[in-house]
């Protein structure tokens, strides 16, 4: 509840520093938001982009949200998501399957994938103490320069030498019903697996004796131990479920979003997705919303761009302070308390 | 430059030979430019840009484009945008193309490959507006797909591999003994075609000028990216610590990292050069006041060909459906006007080559054959 | 009359609390003063004023009768005023008066650091006041008693005439308790003031002249310690009448339940913690360890709970071997542990009371099933624990622990533990930090346990504990068992000699 306020403060503070910025650039920003909200949310295809453009957040914001309840900073969510996306369009490539079968294969392939790549970061920080932070960004290069060599060894496409081919309709997340109802848009299946993910992770975290352990063991790693919980057994758990959903993130992505694994890109939504965590407070229910957000603002900012006068680099300027402030509500409340405390105090000085 | 554009508007016309009337002597004055006499064509198109990776002052494929636009927006009074997508997935391209068909940018530049998708559906599905796709030709992606240009789309191709063989020539001429390296940005075919070219240069250049320039296995690299500065410093310094003289560098911001090294080293008083890519790179070289470490730069008129096409809108001669490439015949390749690094003596002997390709003397393969990567 | 420090009617508010409300504090030059008061009845931040890290909101405070403002601790420094910390702000490898004239230092020339001066005068002050440094130890190697005195040093090299001593005795044996009271005393003597924060009233009793009692904020009165009984103070200090003795009939020992055969156990610096100890705790007794802190308490619990692994040596509960298993194991198989530091190990303090309450048996029917937490059972739990031990929080079972009071975190744990019905009890400092109220309820609770059978294992650095609580005490020393003396047949002198590491000839039990 108090979360929920702080986000919605931080969000706030964020709008209006984005809008001291378009006054002090000579804009008007009133206008810019009304085209910011109207890009996203004015007919049903720039819903449905939205929805898409949301959709990797929220996955990428649950990983590294999942990974903070249970005491880890997975930086990792990129490289995850770009393993979790390489393996299930292996598998949309090579496997020639019914329809039924071979989506939720895909997705349990991107699931496994982005696992493995961040059981690797729970293991060394489980065995040998090694800083999640620093493997799971090694990781992150180490993925990069995987699909960087597989992909044109193995899945090149016939023109250009930096993406897979194309997957076939069959193995694509979109849905002829889900694009005609959003005339268009690109939406597909992927933002139900994020719903859905959501769900289960939050159910997950509060209701189960698994959700407890993680926990436990991410507030107070000596009072686990002390209560004879697997502290090892949980990092490396933690990492595994944070790394499947990010997984998820990249199968959403390359067989939802795109058609295709491009070669050469970290992809953003894995950084994105540790603001998305912190302005929705590490719950799921709030990255939810975060990511929602996020994409709203992705996704209507080209629209304002082509609107208004407000040239691109200002405008991704206006979009880095809101996710800045956003992200930081922490901070805010902080510098609350501390105004509040200054003014009484001054108050009692003057009596 | 102007003759340049005026070859190429040329060139344009005669390759659609549907459109092919006599105005092809409207361009000499492009701002007085009177088919509609005063400057009323205003109104008539506004004229909008998708930025590829990478920013809108790249010293390379971006910006290119934009001067072009800029300077045909100037000189004929058009309004001119452009929008940076949030990613590189054609969803992405898709998002900014309708962002700018919704506002009313009904003529749409698109600099890269990377669009052909993008463009493929949106040829269709915006059928009142205009695309120019430089570097791409529209296709499904899907494997075996044919390029598809329809009657609203341009789609305009370099070739790379002669602006390399070029730059190729004359860095023999200038060092004509020592060693050659290459550094690219991603495997893709431009890059590839300007590497392939460069070595076909250079080879050219030992066989028949008398120079003697190696390029050596190793000093072949593809960096993997366009961004990564960093990387292109440590690549640049390895080369020249290897003992490259020139290193030609078609990177975009690894290029740009190239570059930084070349200065400092030039700087400490080594002997070495480097050669720029897609546009003149020389005053990024510069160091200790007039003096520029890039000795040429293999050069793309990307700009021309985004100008052409916009004035050849406002003509009523949109060369729709036409796939363009431009060539060291149609001047749309080449090495900058000014060479400051490069003798008289080396300047002439480049140009004779430039006139044997043109002439179809020399020519270049845009294939790999048996050169390095 | 002559004070050099009032403080007259203090009150600071912060947030939601009121700290110090209408308190008055009054030092006579040359006297030593107690600022008696439970955990969170307002010293600290009385003392915090004093010292200029707060500003009090209401009130005046004057130094040598005169009114002053002290806006931060160099005005406090150059009032005189100085303050012994509870924990020691030392940099380990420095000689003492390295230390010493750490942001005073005396130079040559304007850069040279003048060390010899500044040794000498640490050496006159040391040996003026009895205190017995030497002024080139490097920090690392003198004890915790000396580091005190380098801390005491400090203040006088600076001129303080008043000191402000936090809770100096936490930290020292028995022996170095007393000669911190006969230093105290030569510092008086010398002319010095000094104010004594505790709650310990032994040490008012044994040095103090006058004491201030507060309670919650409050002044409840000040008191000539000569012609007031502990009894009295601890009254005020509590607000009811508090009774030291632990009631407890004779016990009645059964079986053993632990036996502890030779165990050797390294530390994390692989140095032997724990030397061939040996050890018997049998059903219906408790059995206190004493010694001072470091000597492998926590070396012997932790291997004993299974969260350190043990070198050589065995450990059987009832009968059974059971250093091969796990904590959990150990935990199922009937080990209770109250553990030493209750908010690094003994509570997730983000975890609301009732998840801590099922710390152990959250994966354990009825308080799971099928993997899936049962809320209704669970809160059912906590909420007998909260009304049987009288844990009081916000919002009773869904209260963050972290927002608890640190007695009543304790009760929760202790709650937790005996509720899981252990044969073995193990409470290590389990009232460290709590005020008098919540020390005799904890150490009701543990006799009770006594009472009921089980075997309970106390390890506690507070001697009186140890002697009012156990039926048979342990010394240990450097890892080594001292030796086993009867609580009814020792003293403290006999205790402390053991716990210096001199061996009683043998432990009779």
């Amino acid at each position: 509840m108090n979360n929920s306020v702080k986000s919605l403060l931080a969000v706030l503070f964020g709008l209006l520093a984005g809008a001291v910025l378009m006054m002090l650039t000579g804009h008007n920003p009133i206008e810019g938001y009304q085209y910011l909200v109207q890009g996203g949310l004015k007919n049903p295809e720039r819903i449905g982009n939205t929805l898409a453009t949301a959709t990797p957040l929220i996955l990428t914001g649950l990983s590294v949200a999942f990974a903070f309840r249970t005491g880890l900073f997975n930086i990792g969510a990129a490289g995850q998501m770009l393993v979790g996306g390489f393996c299930a369009t292996a598998v949309g490539l090579s496997l020639d399957l019914p329809r039924g079968m071979l989506l939720p294969l895909m997705v349990l392939a991107g699931f496994i994938g982005g696992a493995l790549w961040a059981v690797v970061p729970g293991f060394l920080k489980a065995r040998y103490n090694v800083h999640e932070v620093v493997s799971t960004i090694m990781m992150n290069w180490i993925a990069y320069w995987t699909v960087y060599y597989v992909i044109p060894a193995y899945f090149k496409g016939d023109s250009v030498e930096t993406e897979s081919r194309q997957l076939p309709a069959n193995a694509m997340l979109r849905e002829s019903w889900l694009s005609d109802m959003f005339q268009g848009s690109y939406i597909n299946l992927g933002f139900f697996i994020a719903v859905l993910t959501v769900i289960i992770v939050a159910f997950l975290i509060n209701k189960t004796t698994l959700g407890y352990e993680l926990k436990a063991v991410g507030f107070n790693r000596h009072a686990s131990e002390y209560a004879g919980i697997g502290v090892n057994r949980s990092i490396v758990l933690s990492m595994f479920i944070a790394g499947g959903i990010a997984g998820l993130a990249g199968v959403a992505q390359y067989t939802g979003n795109a058609s295709s694994i491009q070669i050469g890109i970290l992809p953003s939504q894995g950084f994105d997705g540790i603001a998305v965590a912190l302005l929705g407070a590490n719950a799921p229910l709030g990255v939810l919303a975060s990511a929602l957000f996020f994409g709203l603002l992705y996704s209507g900012r080209g629209f304002m761009n082509a609107m208004t006068d407000i040239p691109p680099e200002i405008a991704d300027t206006i979009i880095a302070i809101i996710i800045y402030f956003a992200a930081t509500s922490i901070l805010i409340e902080r510098l609350i308390r501390k105004l509040r405390l200054r003014r009484s105090a001054n108050k009692k000085q003057e009596d | 430059m102007k003759k340049g554009v005026i070859s190429l508007i040329s060139l344009a016309l005669s390759v659609t030979m549907l459109a092919g009337c006599g105005s092809s002597n409207t361009g000499t004055e492009p701002s007085g430019s009177g088919s509609a006499g005063e400057e009323t064509p205003k109104a008539n198109f506004k004229v909008g840009m998708v930025t590829d990776a990478g920013t809108i002052d790249d010293k390379s494929f971006n910006q290119g484009t934009f001067e072009g636009i800029v300077k045909a927006s100037e000189d004929f009074g058009l309004e001119h945008k452009y929008l940076k997508p949030g990613g590189e997935t054609e969803a992405d391209y898709t998002k900014e193309i309708t962002n700018l068909y919704d506002a009313g940018f009904k003529f749409i530049v698109t600099p890269g490959f990377k669009f052909e998708t993008a463009i493929f559906k949106a040829q269709d599905r915006y059928t009142d507006a205009k695309f120019v796709l430089i570097d791409g030709a529209p296709n499904s992606g899907e494997p075996g797909a044919e390029p598809v240009v329809k009657e609203n789309t341009v789609s305009i191709f370099f070739a790379e591999h002669e602006s390399g063989f070029l730059a190729g020539v004359a860095a023999a001429l200038h060092v004509k003994e020592g060693q050659a390296g290459f550094i690219g940005g991603l495997e893709i075919p431009p890059v590839q075609k300007f590497n392939w070219g460069f070595q076909q240069g250079v080879n050219y250049a030992n066989e028949n000028l008398g120079t003697n320039l190696v390029i050596n296995k190793e000093n072949v690299v593809y960096q993997g990216s366009f961004d990564n500065v960093a990387a292109g410093g440590q690549l640049a310094a390895q080369m020249y610590n290897n003992g490259v003289d020139v290193i030609f560098a078609a990177a975009g911001g690894v290029g740009v990292g190239a570059i930084t090294e070349a200065k400092s080293r030039a700087e400490q008083g080594e002997d070495i050069w480097i050669i720029g890519v897609d546009v003149d790179q020389y005053s990024d070289g510069i160091y200790d006041g007039d003096k520029s470490v890039v000795l040429t730069s293999a050069v793309k008129k990307i700009d021309a060909a985004a100008y052409d096409m916009i004035k050849a809108e406002l003509d009523g001669n949109f060369p729709g459906g036409q796939t363009i490439t431009l060539d060291a015949k149609s001047d749309g390749v080449g090495l900058p006007e000014e060479n400051p690094n490069l003798s008289e003596e080396v300047l002439s002997q480049v140009d004779e080559v430039f006139n044997k390709i043109k002439s179809g003397e020399v020519t270049v393969s845009a294939e790999q054959g048996d050169l390095i990567k | 009359m002559d004070y050099v420090v009032e403080m007259v009617g203090i009150r600071k508010e912060f947030p939601g609390i009121v700290a110090n409300d209408d308190i008055t504090l009054r030092l006579k030059k040359g006297e030593i003063h107690a600022l008696l008061g439970e955990n969170g009845a307002g010293k600290s931040t009385l003392m915090s004023i004093l010292f200029g890290m707060y500003q009090p909101d209401r009130g005046t405070i004057k130094v040598s009768g005169k009114e002053v403002r002290i806006t931060n601790p160099n005005v406090a420094s150059r009032l005189g005023i100085g303050m012994v910390h509870q924990h020691f702000k030392l940099v380990e490898p420095f000689t003492v008066t390295e230390n010493i004239i750490l942001g005073s230092e005396t130079r040559r020339l304007g850069f040279m650091l003048d060390v010899r001066t500044a040794a000498k005068r640490v050496e006159e002050l040391s040996k003026k006041y009895g205190l017995n440094v030497d002024p080139y130890a490097k920090i690392e190697d003198i004890s915790v008693g000396m580091q005190q005195r380098v801390e005491i040093l400090k203040m006088l090299y600076r001129d303080a005439e008043v000191l402000i001593f936090d809770e100096p005795t936490a930290v020292l044996t028995p022996q170095e308790i007393e000669d911190l009271q006969n230093i105290m005393k030569n510092l008086v003597k010398e002319g010095k003031s000094i104010i004594l924060i505790t709650h310990k009233l032994k040490e008012i009793k044994a040095v103090a002249d006058r004491c201030t009692v507060i309670r919650r904020g409050k002044t409840i009165g000040t008191v000539d310690v000569a012609e007031t009984s502990r009894e009295e103070m601890a009254e005020m200090m509590v607000g009811r009448s508090i009774s030291f003795k632990v009631d407890k009939v004779e016990s009645k020992p059964g079986e053993p339940v632990l036996e502890i055969q030779s165990l050797t156990v390294k530390n994390s610096k692989k140095v032997d913690a724990l030397k061939a100890f040996t050890l018997d705790v049998r059903a219906g007794e408790i059995v206190g360890i004493a010694g001072v802190d470091g000597n492998g308490q926590s070396e012997l619990v932790e291997t004993i709970t299974g969260l350190m692994k043990a070198e050589s040596g065995s450990i059987r509960l009832n009968g059974q071997e059971i250093s091969g298993l796990s904590v959990r194991e150990r935990n199922e198989s009937g080990i209770g542990h109250i553990p030493e530091d209750r908010q690094k190990r003994g509570l997730v303090l983000d975890y609301t009371l009732e998840e801590n309450i099922i710390l152990q048996v959250y994966n354990k029917q009825p308080y799971s099933k099928h993997g899936i937490l049962q809320p209704a059972v669970i809160r059912k739990h906590a909420e007998q624990i909260i009304q049987s031990f009288d844990v009081r929080s916000g919002t009773g079972a869904r209260s963050v622990v972290r927002s608890m009071s640190g007695g009543n975190q304790q009760k929760a744990i202790i709650g937790r533990e005996v509720e899981r019905d252990p044969d073995l009890l193990i409470a290590v400092q389990p009232t460290r930090g709590l005020d008098v109220g919540s020390i005799e309820y904890i150490h009701k609770r543990l006799v009770e346990q006594r009472d009921k059978g089980k075997a309970v294992l106390l390890v506690s650095l507070e001697l009186d504990e140890v002697m009012n609580l156990s039926d048979r005490i342990a010394v240990i020393n450097n890892g080594e068992l001292v030796g086993i003396v009867n609580a009814s047949e020792t003293n403290e002198q006999e205790l402390g000699l053991m716990m210096a590491g001199i061996h009683k000839e043998e432990g009779t039990s």
